[in-house]
């Protein structure tokens, strides 16, 4: 990526032109307007041809394209552009990837959920297709043809006699053209780029250790910042001595802010060191004796009050029998980005530059532009501007590379707290977090407790299934499976959450799945059927079903060998469906490992097969680490862990032989990032159940 | 204070005397492939070479270097193009997020200096000093099979 491009003044101002031209518009589709640079451009015959906010194409043969999801190794800097790629037909060579800024033109900026492909798929692939009507157009009149003669590929529009041109030529007349009324999209069958294996884009870079991300943000005379958060939830600062801190020379100030004590220094080193050394009277707030022991007894205790959902099927109140019972527990967890949270902030002459590793710069200009109202220079049109719901150009989010994601920066609350540090300072401040501090002021998935139910017909097949859900913001999603049971209910108890709650890669799916996938084992081993076979019989006609078909048969050619057992797991989730074995060898003297693990997905169209491999690995290993290593507890109000010799994560020699297939589909396009991850633990506790005969309801598993 | 860092000498002032050799790197030279991760030595974002032998730069003052010579991401590709350690990172795609890698590939490039063949068990002995919680580890272990072929 391009970082001088990035930050070139003519690119915001084409871009601010556009956004200005569309107005409100541009939050339900695609901006077609070239805006003021492409009339410029007519002007000053500039050969730079913008027909969207997505392309640019530029004189020298360079094709940038604009991506608005923060990557986070999830790939979208790779498959974004593939989708552009593949509809204005250029050489993928060609292509370099910037990075949005924060602008109405891209609609609102989050990534998240699982969501980018399928924000993108028509959208972006439409903003290649009119990029290439109007060059077909440029070169028809140019030759004097028809443009249905005309045809566009590498980058050249060829007629049916064989002559050709390059889109290089054609940029020029392009621009002056009138823009299509409509995009026509390539039929699937001539796709050439969608479903390649096109390496990242975005790899060269992290080989050579020139990759930015947050923390490597650099600005002339910056400074470095850490704070110091209260060690308890709640807790307020009632005073600080900073004595001692202040004594390194290279330390530049301290001074409490709403969420802590700052420290400002010449370097991190120093700031880190320094914030040690600090003194600092806490008071501890209402749940300072909040202990995630005591969490856990009242989840238990949930119907004492009604449920916040419920889903019924059938009549499960008329069903009265035998029932087979379960409890399944999900600890809180962090979510450990290898990059801390960190976030550099400068107040430049009335301007507010942010530099941050965010998943959502949209919601880093709102935290932005709510605690700066007052600070920054604001003239008549940003008033204007801020009246009629547009954009304030004097805030500036650059966001970087991100060292892993999953959630944790869905919130900005590391944005606001450098903005709050900057704020005193006219030099650019870098704050960076310890782990330890990441550590202890996360925002957690949820501890959740289940509780299940269920009642067998005379062939030993469900006939009632009830499923409770307990936590704090926590939702049934997930837990409304596609297993076909006649009567079912499923209610959620959803508690204010005791401690700071955010999305964690695979939310809800990740609990609920759980509870239902092992307790499909558990009845099955009750009423003696093979698991696989009763998830079989249970499951409709479908994509997931054809999954979990596929996967078997992967399997059974593999074969087992004599001290190893599987367990199967299969969930549809994030528009895509997923089905996983997980074999465990029994190692003896109670000892067990993780040896294999088999997944299929059916994604939907696949733009490319290796990222959805690589998302599937991702999401086994992460799925792995939860499910068998981690937890955070909590005592007396004060996370219990803070680092990663007690929040460890998968290490390569844990690591299983991982097998990925991927369904051939020409449905359109699911999620990738997170559906890999709900079925990981409860085929391991299948796995464990049938190596054992004991059920694991609770995470992390204990393997022996 | 003086660095030997990838076959040439930098001179750092001004640093505090108990800065670890990552912060010097990073906020003092401007080195900025080492990452800080953990600050205790378990994550080995931060790994660098040290005589060879891949060290936590966020354990060793930097002040404790001496002559020894310590070798950076940054200094790995050659005036002849990527190291073969690099370059096998990209044809396997290992990185997700990335920020491992400099410590996934400076450790992978110590343990086939020593053994250009290791075993799997030596790999996973050395390898796992580093976490990557993309789960990058199918593909490093392909990198390293396919480098050891070679």
């Amino acid at each position: 990526m391009n970082r001088a491009q990035a930050f070139h003044p003519d690119r915001r101002r084409f871009l601010k032109a556009t956004a200005a031209v569309a107005g409100g518009a541009l939050l339900i589709g695609i901006n077609w307007s070239r805006g003021v640079e492409a009339a410029e451009q007519e002007a000053d015959g500039s050969e730079d041809f913008q027909p969207n906010a997505w392309v640019a194409l530029h004189a020298d043969g360079r094709v940038e394209i604009t991506v608005a999801e923060s990557e986070m190794g999830q790939g979208p800097y790779t498959l974004m552009p593939m989708l552009v790629a593949e509809e204005l037909e250029v050489p993928w060579s060609s292509i370099s990837v910037l990075r949005a800024g924060v602008d109405p033109v891209y609609g609102f900026q989050l990534t998240g959920g699982s969501t980018s492909i399928k924000k993108g798929w028509v959208l972006l692939r439409e903003a290649g297709a009119i990029a290439r009507q109007l060059l077909l157009m440029a070169a028809a009149r140019q030759w004097g043809i028809a443009p249905e003669r005309c045809r566009a590929r590498d980058g050249q529009v060829f007629d049916d006699s064989g002559r050709s041109i390059a889109y290089t030529r054609l940029v020029g007349l392009a621009a002056s053209l009138p823009m299509p009324d409509k995009a026509w999209l390539k039929p699937p069958e001539d796709f050439h780029v969608i479903g390649q294996p096109l390496p990242r884009t975005d790899v060269p870079q992290k080989v050579t250790g020139q990759a930015v991300y947050g923390i490597d943000v650099r600005r002339p005379g910056q400074l470095f910042a850490t704070v110091v958060h209260p060690p308890v939830f709640g807790g307020r600062l009632r005073a600080f001595d900073d004595t001692g801190a202040r004594e390194s020379p290279a330390v530049v100030d301290v001074f409490a802010i709403d969420q802590g004590v700052a420290v400002v220094a010449r370097d991190t080193w120093s700031a880190f060191k320094a914030a040690q050394r600090l003194s600092i009277d806490w008071d501890p707030g209402e749940r300072s004796g909040f202990r995630s022991q005591d969490w856990e007894d009242r989840l238990r205790g949930y119907d004492a009050r009604p449920p916040s959902r419920e889903h019924v099927r059938g009549t499960p109140e008329a069903v009265t029998g035998d029932r087979i019972e379960a409890e399944y527990l999900q600890p809180f967890q962090a979510h450990m980005t290898l990059e801390p949270m960190n976030c550099c902030v400068h107040f430049d002459d009335g301007k507010l530059r942010i530099w941050a590793p965010t998943q959502s710069p949209s919601l880093a200009y709102g935290s932005a532009k709510r605690l700066t109202q007052n600070r920054i220079e604001r003239g008549w049109h940003k008033l204007l501007n801020k009246v009629f719901g547009g954009y304030d150009d004097s805030i500036e989010v650059n966001t970087t590379l991100l060292g892993g994601g999953f959630g944790r920066r869905l919130e900005q609350d590391y944005v606001e707290e450098a903005i709050q540090i900057a704020a005193r300072f006219e030099v650019p401040v870098q704050l960076v977090w310890t782990r330890e501090q990441d550590v202890r002021n996360d925002f957690y998935h949820p501890m959740t407790y289940h509780r299940m139910a269920a009642e067998l017909d005379a062939q030993g097949m469900p006939r009632l299934w009830l499923h409770d859900i307990a936590g704090g913001g926590v939702s049934s999603w997930g837990a409304r499976h596609d297993y076909a049971i006649p009567h079912q209910r499923i209610r959620s108890y959803d508690f204010e959450p005791p401690i700071p709650k955010g999305p964690w890669r695979s939310v809800a799916p990740h609990f609920n799945v759980f509870a239902v996938e092992h307790f499909i084992d558990e009845l099955a081993r009750q009423a003696g059927h093979d698991p696989l076979d009763y998830r079989l019989q249970l499951l409709p006609d479908g994509r997931l079903k054809r999954c979990l078909l596929r996967l078997a048969e992967r399997v059974k050619a593999d074969g087992l060998n004599k001290n190893e057992r599987i367990g199967y797991a299969a969930a549809s989730t994030f528009d895509s469906h997923v089905a996983e074995a997980v074999v465990l060898r029994d190692l003896g003297t109670g000892r067990y490992r993780v040896d294999r693990v088999y997944c299929v997905i059916d994604c939907g169209i696949v733009i490319n097969p290796d990222i959805v491999r690589q998302q599937m690995e991702s999401s086994i290993v992460y799925g792995l680490t939860a499910a068998t290593l981690t937890e955070i507890t909590v005592e007396n109000g004060q996370v219990q862990q803070s680092n990663f010799h007690d929040v460890p994560a998968l290490r390569l020699h844990q690591l299983p032989e991982i097998f990925v297939d991927i369904v051939d589909s020409t449905q359109k396009p699911g999620g990738l990032g997170e559906p890999g991850v709900p079925p990981l633990a409860p085929a391991l506790a299948n796995a464990w159940l049938a190596s054992t005969g004991k059920p694991l309801r609770r995470l992390p598993l204990r393997l022996s | 204070m003086k660095l030997r860092i990838n076959g040439g000498q930098q001179e750092v002032e001004g640093a505090d005397p108990d800065t670890p050799l990552l912060w010097v790197l990073r906020d003092h030279l401007g080195m900025l492939g080492a990452k800080y991760g953990c600050g205790i030595g378990q994550c080995g974002a931060c790994t660098v070479l040290i005589d060879g032998e891949p060290t936590p730069s966020c354990l060793i003052r930097a002040a404790d270097v001496g002559d020894a010579h310590i070798e950076t991401i940054e200094g790995l590709a050659g005036d002849d193009g990527l190291h073969p350690v690099q370059q096998a990172w990209i044809d396997e795609q290992v990185p997700q997020c990335g920020y491992c890698q400099s410590g996934q590939i400076l450790t992978a490039v110590a343990l086939l200096r020593n053994n250009p063949q290791p075993s799997r068990d030596e790999i996973d002995r050395k390898m796992s000093a580093v976490l990557c919680r993309c789960g990058s580890y199918p593909r490093i272990l392909k990198a390293i099979a396919k480098l050891s072929e070679e």
